[in-house]
């Protein structure tokens, strides 16, 4: 494999595997709901969106030729991922979870 | 000319009265339309009449279901003919008959519809030259006349009698069906003609006495014979043309007929001799003894009717061929006077309003006319010379004289017979002088009776001047008919008779002669017979019958309330239950299993998954309580599993498998919202145990199956589909090529259940009304907000797109994962998102929001699609591809299996969102309950 592609791959994956680490790690880690909610954002996101990178790359030189089916998870993740991140924290709200007192902002009336 | 088809018309004529009756209710043209198809039938019949007068026996064979030896065969011999004749014949006479005796109110066209149904049948019985095909007819007459005896279905009287004849012929019947299909077994053959020839094969066989007795239930049951013949007089709250004609003429015959037809082959040992002959002359004694004491007219007759039949069947039973001749003599005889003498009832009951002989009295003076006719077809039942009846009764006495099988007992055959024409002779004369004479009339209900219209008469003087005719001038009137019928009874010979009114000064004259004078003699002390009469135990049979018909119906409805119960839990018990004992059986006996065998590499990713997937499986039956942490690790469940097709190459399981658990828990949600958060702790440890038990027994059962399946050295067919799967059905893809093309059957058969499963959803949830809670768990409102602004603004644009990956996947899934399941399940997981999103009002605005048509579409393209391939002349479900060149695509194939893919998406679409729509729906009655 081209050295070049090689390292291209390589970069985009360990970027992807890290969001994605640091990500789960928040999930568990962080005090309250709303921060938790920050983790797997990111996850889906940058995390996924690394992977997704690497592999377009990849298989692109693969078969020389652009593939496109990854762009599009991509969109579908860049898509829905804020939305069900929307849903999560409305839901909070309306339970009146718990916060910390650094979580800025104050939940309204659902 | 084919046979089959003479036998068909009264089956097409069954459908010209109701359509008639749908533009007219003119009762005249009702019957016009219903004799057309009979009359067409006999004129069709007589140049093969002529034939068969020349001595032939015409056959016509069309293949039904050649593996099971059923044909369509019919032949024509004199039997059949003269049964055809009686069938048609009679049955228009009735048809005449029923159109002045039923009121304008009755629905004409139904009861003729149900006659020619009736009609069709009998024929089918008489002219069948295949035995399944004549339990196939005979079954059919069972059924019609259910039909016609409960034809008056709000009296309660007509109910019973209608289900009492249904249930004794019937199983009767299944008697009839399992002699037959012994007899087949016996033979090698059900080809009528086959089985008289081999008379000896079938009566040397040890299965001879089962195969005889089963017959006879069949006989026995049909002609209301002893101890059978309860359920005779019970029919007779039917119309009385529907008794003139089945319980007289014709579907009584059947058994008779039966007897006739099987003659060569089952008659002439010593057990035919015993079982047929002492049961005809068990029915003639004690049914016509009973017949003098019914008050009702019809019963009077109906008890005759079966006295009658027990005289034919003793005479059948007799081993003698002169005997087999008046037997078949009298079947013609009592048709004719019989029908003419339950159509003669019919009048007077029309006429008067009631059929009981206490007050019925003194008609004479009314209506003479029919009085006349009456008395002459009653002096024929009763063997008045110069009359039918008393030619074949000599016959019948001269038969019992010359039998000497009971040894020295023969004489109580003769004896027996002189007493049953004694009684014979006195319900005669009760019918005649209760009725016509006897003083005056008490009490009609319709008074003064008058003669009934013109052509209403016609059928009975038709048949009266019958019977006059074969008595007076037998040789010129009947002879023929008679040989050849008795010749095919017989199987070709015939022996040597004359058919004359005097026979000489004879021992059976002056049985006759005994018979008339001891009659009258009876009928006169009648007073004290009827004392005796009323000492005597009554039993009616009806009552005892729907006694024992509902004992058996509590008994069946505990059964089944033990094991249907109501409760879901126990069912799934039951069936797990007989799965754990049918494996712990089949498997115990296996040596042990040997898992070196396992060959697929182990890897961290597969561990994991497994380790995740037993954890979650876990997880959730622990916390089944808390439903929503449940459904959630159920959901891990459902991923790990789609994770592990897809590390065990099966792309296309992980596909569905993904789709399906979105649905799935979609429809998990919906339900949930209806119950509790929390359930209660309700099952004892003891049912926790079991369940335990249960599910441990099973999945270890199901591991271990699956282990030695996976191991196991069988060879499969799987190589072959491989092989098959591009050259033959066209795709690359072959889990997709299998389930449209190679078992497209299999995928046509589950679609249809699934749409079925759907109707059945839609039913269940139609007019249901569930509350759901106001508030929840936390005890708060719900969320005002019901359609977040950020997710109705996002899911509309996503619509499109997902559509649009459904189409990508239904497209290439002939050769790649995908096709018309998966896409069904991505179109209905895409547009219930929308429903979530926005609504069911703001859905249903944009589209319609009934799903069945789309299900009952998808079924029908596959059906169709199935179909199509006949049309080319290959086997259903057949399909074809070929290639074609698109401007921009390029080559791309088309194949009629993407069409039947195409059923199978609407299919899903459809039946998926009548789930998920219907439920969901629901939840919005609340909203719509407290806005009204």
């Amino acid at each position: 494999m081209d050295s070049l592609i090689e390292w291209a791959v390589s970069i985009f994956v360990i970027i992807g595997g890290v969001f994605a680490l640091v990500g789960s790690i928040g999930l568990t880690r962080l005090p309250d709901f709303y921060t938790r909610l920050h983790g797997p954002t990111k996850a889906t996101t940058l995390g996924v969106g690394g992977a997704i990178m690497g592999s377009l790359i990849y298989f692109s030189w693969q078969e020389h030729a652009l593939q496109l089916h990854e762009v599009l998870i991509t969109l579908f993740l860049f898509i829905t991922a804020p939305v069900s991140a929307h849903m999560l924290a409305k839901a909070a709200m309306h339970r009146d979870l718990k916060r910390m007192r650094e979580t800025r902002g104050e939940p309204w009336k659902q | 000319m084919n046979l089959a088809f003479v036998v068909m018309l009264p089956f097409l004529g069954a459908c010209l009265p109701p359509l008639v009756e749908r533009v007219s209710a003119n009762r005249t043209l009702m019957a016009f339309a219903a004799a057309l198809m009979p009359a067409t039938a006999l004129a069709l019949l007589v140049s093969p009449a002529m034939q068969v007068f020349a001595g032939e026996t015409l056959h016509s064979t069309l293949p039904w279901i050649p593996s099971l030896d059923l044909s369509l065969a019919f032949r024509l011999d004199g039997l059949a003919l003269l049964f055809a004749l009686l069938v048609l014949g009679i049955g228009l006479l009735v048809i005449l008959y029923a159109r002045y005796y039923l009121s304008a109110k009755e629905k004409a066209g139904r009861f003729y519809a149900y006659l020619l149904l009736f009609m069709g049948a009998m024929l089918g019985v008489v002219t069948s030259d295949n035995l399944l095909l004549l339990v196939v007819f005979w079954e059919l007459t069972s059924l019609s006349s259910f039909l016609l005896i409960g034809f008056w279905g709000h009296q309660t009287g007509a109910r019973k009698g209608a289900r009492m004849a249904m249930t004794v012929t019937g199983m009767g019947g299944l008697a009839l069906l399992a002699g037959v299909l012994l007899i087949g077994d016996v033979v090698g053959t059900f080809n009528l003609q086959t089985v008289l020839e081999s008379g000896d094969v079938i009566r040397s066989n040890p299965w001879y006495p089962v195969i005889l007795c089963l017959v006879l239930l069949g006989v026995f049951t049909k002609s209301a014979q002893f101890p059978f013949h309860f359920w005779l007089p019970h029919a007779m709250a039917a119309p009385t043309p529907v008794s003139a004609y089945l319980h007289s003429a014709t579907m009584v015959k059947a058994g008779v007929f039966l007897l006739a037809r099987l003659y060569p082959a089952l008659a002439g040992t010593d057990l035919w001799f015993m079982l047929v002959s002492m049961a005809g002359m068990l029915t003639l004694l004690w049914a016509a003894f009973v017949a003098l004491f019914q008050h009702d007219l019809k019963g009077l007759l109906a008890y005759s009717t079966i006295s009658h039949l027990g005289l034919i069947t003793l005479l059948f039973g007799l081993n003698r061929e002169m005997a087999a001749v008046a037997a078949v003599f009298h079947i013609i005889n009592h048709a004719t006077f019989k029908a003419s003498l339950f159509m003669a009832a019919g009048i007077i009951d029309h006429e008067t309003g009631t059929r009981d002989m206490r007050r019925i009295n003194g008609l004479w003076k009314y209506m003479p006319y029919t009085a006349v006719l009456a008395m002459v077809a009653s002096a024929a039942m009763a063997g008045v010379p110069l009359l039918n009846g008393f030619l074949s009764k000599e016959m019948f006495f001269a038969e019992t004289l010359g039998s000497h099988q009971l040894g020295a007992l023969s004489w109580i055959l003769p004896v027996g017979a002189t007493l049953g024409g004694v009684f014979s002779v006195a319900y005669s004369a009760r019918f005649i002088h209760d009725v016509f004479f006897n003083g005056e009339p008490v009490n009609l209900p319709k008074y003064p009776p008058h003669e009934p219209p013109r052509y209403m008469k016609v059928p009975v003087e038709i048949l009266v001047a019958l019977c006059v005719a074969v008595g007076v001038f037998p040789a010129i009137t009947v002879a023929g008919l008679l040989a050849v019928a008795a010749s095919a009874t017989l199987g070709g010979t015939l022996p040597e008779y004359h058919l004359s009114i005097w026979h000489g000064f004879n021992l059976p004259l002056v049985m006759s002669f005994v018979a008339t004078i001891g009659g009258v003699l009876a009928y006169t002390q009648r007073r004290r017979l009827f004392d005796v009469w009323a000492r005597l135990p009554q039993l009616d049979a009806k009552l005892v019958f729907e006694g024992r018909v509902q004992q058996i119906g509590r008994w069946a409805a505990a059964l089944t309330g033990r094991f249907q119960n109501g409760s879901l839990q126990s069912y799934v018990a039951w069936l797990v239950t007989l799965v754990a004992v049918i494996m712990l059986t089949q498997l115990a006996p296996l040596s042990g299993l040997d898992l070196s065998q396992y060959s697929l590499p182990m890897d961290g990713v597969a561990i994991l998954c497994t380790a995740m997937l037993v954890a979650a499986a876990l997880l959730t039956t622990v916390l089944h309580r808390h439903r929503m942490t449940s459904i959630m690790s159920l959901s891990v469940v459902g991923l790990m599993v789609s994770l592990l097709f897809v590390r065990f190459s099966a792309p296309d399981l992980a596909l569905t498998q993904l789709s399906v658990e979105v649905v799935t828990m979609l429809l998990l949600m919906l339900a949930m919202y209806f119950l509790p958060v929390r359930t209660k702790v309700e099952s004892s440890s003891i049912r926790v145990i079991r369940d335990i038990l249960l599910a441990v027994i099973c999945g270890a059962g199901v591991a271990t199956l699956a282990f030695l399946v996976m191991t196991g050295e069988t060879s499969t067919i799987s190589q072959f589909f491989m092989d098959n799967s591009k050259p033959g059905g066209g795709g690359t893809n072959v889990v997709n090529v299998i389930l449209v093309d190679f078992r497209g059957f299999d995928t046509f058969g589950e679609i249809t259940v699934l749409g079925v499963a759907a109707m059945g959803i839609y039913a269940l949830l139609k007019d249901l009304e569930l509350r759901s809670a106001k508030y929840d768990s936390l005890g708060r409102p719900w969320a005002r907000d019901a359609h977040p602004l950020i997710l109705v603004t996002i899911s509309r644009p996503l619509l499109p797109l997902a559509l649009l990956i459904a189409v990508y996947i239904f497209l290439r899934g002939h050769n790649l994962p995908g096709g018309g399941f998966v896409a069904g399940l991505i179109t209905s997981v895409a547009l219930v998102l929308q429903y979530v999103a926005s609504g069911v009002g703001w859905v249903h605005s944009r589209m319609p929001g009934d799903y069945h048509p789309v299900v009952a579409l998808g079924v029908l393209l596959a059906g169709l699609t199935g179909v199509g391939s006949w049309a080319f002349g290959y086997p259903f479900l057949t399909s074809d591809f070929t290639y074609i060149y698109w401007p921009v695509v390029g080559k791309f194939e088309l194949a009629t299996a993407m069409l039947f893919d195409t059923g199978v998406f609407l299919t899903v679409v459809g039946a998926t969102l009548l789930m998920l729509a219907n439920l969901g729906k629901l939840s919005l009655l609340d909203d719509k309950r407290e806005d009204a």
